[in-house]
Formats: structure tokens, C-alpha cells, sequence
């Protein structure tokens, strides 16, 4: 396995990141504005700085194909910004919410996106022709707190979403004249917008971090604030599900999870490292770190040096002398992340499978892993 | 003069920000029972819980520890009287005191293996806490909640091995403290931060 690429953009935290599909682009939201970096050899540099919203931005999420940027924030605006030749134009999004924009994604067919909020409400927008505009449908009930973060089905019809009322659901988010009738699925047949097509709770109800369908669709993967991951698979319409699995781990809770495949899920948060569960139907397990700890110091954490700084006698005597004490420096995590990962991303695929993926967190790294 | 209002220091005061918005907002969780969102617990009285308490002594006495402790942990009174939460307290707290230091980790380690065992020890670990609130609120003496200093000494019928003695409540409040502080490492030990968070977000209070 390849050491992951490291890139340490700033010390500040990043809200989310999202890379373009040719991988030579990364939008990073910063504070109030979004950073694209381009790929120059090795590293990323600073490109081009969006800036329109006034108060920090929360999501980021870039349209693979269209290569239109969709940004949320907490000023309660969403904007679209179209490439042009001569840069990114922001178009405002009538979201109509009275609180905090706080997850943006597109849909895989990218004619629409969804925005969770603090207004405990998820704006589905769509672009309407012949206002030339944006406009947002309201996903309301039975929604009663923020959302913190939603998912999209493959079918581009369905939506999953996390909230802090610690439910997970799925939503049909059909647009009339945007979106194709879907195929029926075990979530639902006819699927009119606003349809709740499953609630799911876990056994002590914290409040949900992060969702994600597998990549078939057919099965649904919740994180939560007591340090667990549920998966659900649903057997048909209106009907329980087949089988709710809950995994409690002995971890810090984790803020972000994608599926590789259908067997395998992985998932960070506040531990600052990658964890990786395996299983299906039957049942699923925590089966390992993602973090290859490594002999003389983890790879490329800050360049080296720091790491593999040695310990002398020299140094040993240096250290009681000025603290009086012998002191290991302990300052730093044993992970590449120096901070609780705030998002994971499928980076490269490959025959249905993740092969490489990408996280950011507070500690402003963006790492580049191997699954 | 302008319509747009000037202002001075006495008219831009800040009070509109001590406005509580959401309880003029109709749907919000303010007006909103909460405890809807989840599903029911079923209630324990009173009568259960000195049944359970029964049982478990039962199982004190003839040996059996870890399946007093299994059992205690297994029926968690989750909504119920607050006298039928402070007898299984009680009833948590004497198997506890009952257990060797150096059966703790192989105990809490099979417990974790067995089917289930994450949630006897996030329970565990509720009672722990509740414990510990009760012995330090009986301390300082300033609480006016039912008898906490009770928690801890056993009662006379009990078969508990730890000496009753006349001394004052310092004492044994201070000595189950120190049991419950070593539970709470061993707990930590086995089940990991994840049982803490565990805790303090779980909805279902002991």
C-alpha cells in the first residue's frame, strides 16, 4: 500500500472540500470563501478565490460533468457558480430558509442539488427555464431540527438526510419535468415529492453525522454521535426493513462515512484517522485503521524531520536543563490528520471499487489515501 | 431629517437579541415535545425493581457475580419512579461493591464478547455516573435529593461484603466512590471513549 499524499494547505479548519472530476482542481471552503487550488506537480496550489458569501461557508460540492460549483453557507444563501472563460459567475439560489445553509450536494444527474439547513428544512433546487433562475422545493416533513448532512441515490430521485433530531430518513425529492420516473426500488415505488420513504433511529439516538447509500442504492449507512454506524436494508415499500445493524464502537464518534462497494464501509471523524468496516446483511464489524503506522514516524507527516527527530543525550540534557524534565513531545497525533476529519470523499474508482479516497478536517490537510 | 432612523447610543440597545425566536416560531423544537422522536421505553415500578434487587441477591449468594452484574445491567430502569431508579442504583451498586479489583477487567472482558455486551456496559457505565452524582451530592450535603447517602450503605437484610460500620457517611461514601472510580478505569479500559460518548448522548437516562 502507497503512503497517502499529504497536502497541508493552512492552519484553519476546512468545512468540506471537493475535488473536479479530472482530479486537477480542489475546492476548499475557508471562512467565508471558497479556494480552488490546481494541481502543479506534486502540490496544489492557490488558484482562484470565490468570494460571495459573507458569512462562513459550510459546503462545497463540485458537478463532475457540468463543472458547476455549488456552495452553501451560513449567511442562508446557496450559490452556483458557472466556469466562463473568464472565471467562476456566482448565480444566487432562492433558498427561502431563515437559518443556516449547513450541507450542499448535487445530485448525480446534477440538474438539481439539495441544501439541509438549520430551518429544518432541505431545499431541493432544480434551475427553472424561462425564469432563467433557481428556484428550491422544501422537503419539511417530518423534519424537526437541523440537517446535517444528506446523500444522494443513485436514482437522483431519493435523498438521504441526517439530522440532529437523531433520525436518518430518505425523502423522494422527484421534480416534475427535471427528473425521469424512477425504476422501482425496495424504498418505494410511486414517489411523489416529499414522500418519507424510511425513518430510521439508533439505540440511543445521538444526533446523526453523516449518510451515505451504498452504491447500489439498496442500502442506507448512518453515523452517529454515540460513536456508531448503522446500516439499513430495506426490503419494500411501506414494509420494515430487512435487517437495521447497528455497530457501537470503542472510537470517538465519526463525522463522515462513504461505502466502497457493497460490503465495505469507511468512515473518520474525531479518532482523526480512517476506520474501515466490512460486512453485509449479516452483520458488519470494525475490521482495522486505514492508518499504516510505519517505523521511523508515519509518511509524509509535515515533510519529516519533525518526526524522526532524535533523541540525543545532548538533547535529553538540553531538555532538563530548560524545562527540568525530560519531555517527549507530545504535541502531536500518531495520525497524518492533526485533527478531527470533517469529510471523506471517494476520489478515484475503479471496477465499482473505491481506490483512492480523500479527507479534509480542522486541521486544514487534505490527504490523499489508498483504500 | 433622513427616515433612516439615527442612531444613538440610548435607542441601540441589544435587547431584541434576548428575544427567544424560536418559542414565536410555531414548529419549532421548542413547542415541540421532544421525547416523541423516540420510541417508548417500558415503565418499571418500584415493585419490579425490588424484585430484580431480589434476584440479583439470589445470584450474590450463590456466586454468581457476572451473572448478578448481566442481570442488573440487562433491565435498566429507563422510565420508571425516581424510587424505583434509585433502588436499581442501589441494587447496581452492591453487586459492584461485591466484585474483587482483580476480577473487574476479565469480567467486563467477557461481558463486552458476549452478544449484547456494549450495551450492558454503556448501561454500566450510566450507573457509574449516577453513582458517582449521588456520592458527591451527599458529601456536600447541599442537595435535596432523596437520601443519596443511602446508594451506598447496604442495607441490613443484604449479604454484602463490605463492613458496615457506624462511622459517618464520609467514609463509605468515599470508599464507594473509589469503587466506582475504579470501575469506571476498567469500564474505559474495555469498551473504549466510544461507551462515554456513548453516554452522554443517550436519550434513555438511568
Amino acid at each position: 500500500m502507497a503512503a497517502p499524499e499529504v497536502h497541508h494547505l493552512f492552519h484553519h479548519p476546512i468545512a468540506d472540500h471537493s475535488f473536479s472530476a479530472d482530479r486537477q482542481t480542489l475546492a476548499i471552503a475557508r471562512d467565508t470563501q471558497v479556494e480552488l487550488y490546481g494541481r502543479v506537480g506534486n502540490a496544489f496550489k492557490l488558484k482562484d478565490e470565490l468570494k460571495g458569501h459573507d458569512k462562513l461557508v459550510t459546503s462545497v460540492d463540485i458537478a463532475p460533468n457540468t463543472g458547476r460549483i455549488v456552495t452553501c453557507s451560513q449567511d442562508r444563501n446557496a450559490l452556483v457558480w458557472e466556469p466562463s472563460p473568464t472565471g467562476y459567475k456566482p448565480t444566487l439560489v432562492l433558498l427561502r430558509i431563515s437559518r443556516a445553509a449547513t450541507f450542499v450536494r448535487w445530485s448525480p444527474s446534477e440538474a438539481k442539488f439539495a441544501v439541509g439547513s438549520g430551518d429544518r428544512v432541505i431545499a431541493i433546487c432544480y434551475f427553472e427555464e424561462e425564469n432563467d433562475w433557481w428556484v428550491s422545493k422544501h422537503l419539511k416533513k417530518p423534519i424537526r431540527s437541523t440537517i446535517t448532512s444528506v446523500a444522494w441515490h443513485p436514482n437522483s430521485v431519493l435523498l438521504a438526510a441526517g439530522s440532529t433530531d437523531a433520525h436518518a430518513r430518505v425523502f423522494s425529492a422527484f421534480i416534475k419535468g427535471t427528473d425521469q420516473r424512477p425504476e422501482p426500488s425496495p424504498w418505494g415505488e410511486r414517489l411523489p415529492f416529499n414522500t418519507v420513504c424510511g425513518e430510521f433511529l439508533n439505540n440511543s439516538a445521538g444526533w446523526v453525522h453523516a449518510v451515505a447509500f451504498s452504491p447500489s442504492g439498496d442500502a442506507l449507512a448512518f453515523a452517529a454521535h454515540d460513536s456508531s454506524i448503522t446500516v439499513v436494508y430495506p426490503s419494500a415499500p411501506e414494509q420494515p426493513p430487512k435487517a437495521v445493524i447497528s455497530i457501537n464502537t470503542q472510537l470517538l464518534p465519526f463525522m463522515s462515512l462513504f461505502w466502497n462497494g457493497e460490503t465495505e464501509i469507511i468512515a473518520a471523524g474525531y479518532d482523526c484517522e480512517a476506520f474501515r468496516f466490512q460486512g453485509g446483511e449479516q452483520g458488519w464489524q470494525l475490521a482495522g485503521t486505514l492508518e499504516k503506522a510505519k517505523a521511523g514516524g508515519r509518511p509524509g507527516l509535515g515533510g519529516g524531520g519533525e518526526d524522526g527527530r532524535e533523541e540525543s543525550a545532548l538533547n535529553m540534557f538540553k531538555q532538563m536543563d530548560l524545562k527540568g524534565k525530560v519531555s517527549k513531545d507530545d504535541t502531536q497525533l500518531k495520525t497524518v490528520h492533526q485533527n478531527t476529519v470533517t469529510m471523506l470523499r471517494p476520489f478515484e474508482e475503479s471496477g465499482g471499487k473505491v481506490t483512492k479516497f480523500s479527507s479534509s478536517g480542522v486541521d486544514g490537510r487534505v490527504v490523499i489515501w489508498h483504500t | 431629517m433622513s427616515i433612516i432612523q439615527q442612531h444613538t447610543q440610548a435607542t441601540l440597545s441589544d435587547a431584541w437579541r434576548t428575544i427567544n425566536i424560536d418559542a414565536l416560531t410555531e414548529d419549532s423544537s421548542v413547542n415541540f415535545d421532544v421525547s416523541t422522536l423516540h420510541p417508548p421505553l417500558p415503565e418499571v415500578s418500584e415493585a419490579d425493581a425490588r424484585a430484580i434487587n431480589g434476584q440479583v441477591r439470589q445470584l450474590l449468594r450463590g456466586g454468581d457475580a457476572e451473572g448478578a452484574l448481566r442481570g442488573c445491567l440487562e433491565m435498566p430502569v429507563y422510565n420508571g419512579s425516581e424510587a424505583a431508579k434509585e433502588t436499581h442504583l442501589h441494587t447496581v451498586i452492591e453487586v459492584l461493591q461485591s466484585i474483587k479489583a482483580s476480577e473487574m477487567t476479565p469480567m467486563l472482558q467477557r461481558i463486552y464478547a458476549q452478544q449484547g455486551g456494549s450495551e450492558c456496559l454503556d448501561v454500566l457505565m450510566k450507573y457509574l455516573y449516577k453513582g458517582m452524582g449521588a456520592t458527591s451530592s451527599s458529601a456536600d450535603g447541599s442537595s435535596g435529593r432523596a437520601t443519596p447517602a443511602r446508594a451506598m450503605t447496604p442495607q441490613a437484610t443484604g449479604f454484602s461484603q463490605v463492613g458496615q460500620r457506624p462511622m459517618a457517611a464520609n467514609e463509605s461514601t468515599g470508599s464507594a466512590m473509589s469503587v466506582l472510580l475504579s470501575w469506571h478505569e476498567k469500564v474505559v479500559e474495555v469498551a473504549g471513549l466510544g461507551c462515554i460518548g456513548r453516554v452522554m448522548t443517550d436519550f434513555r437516562r438511568v
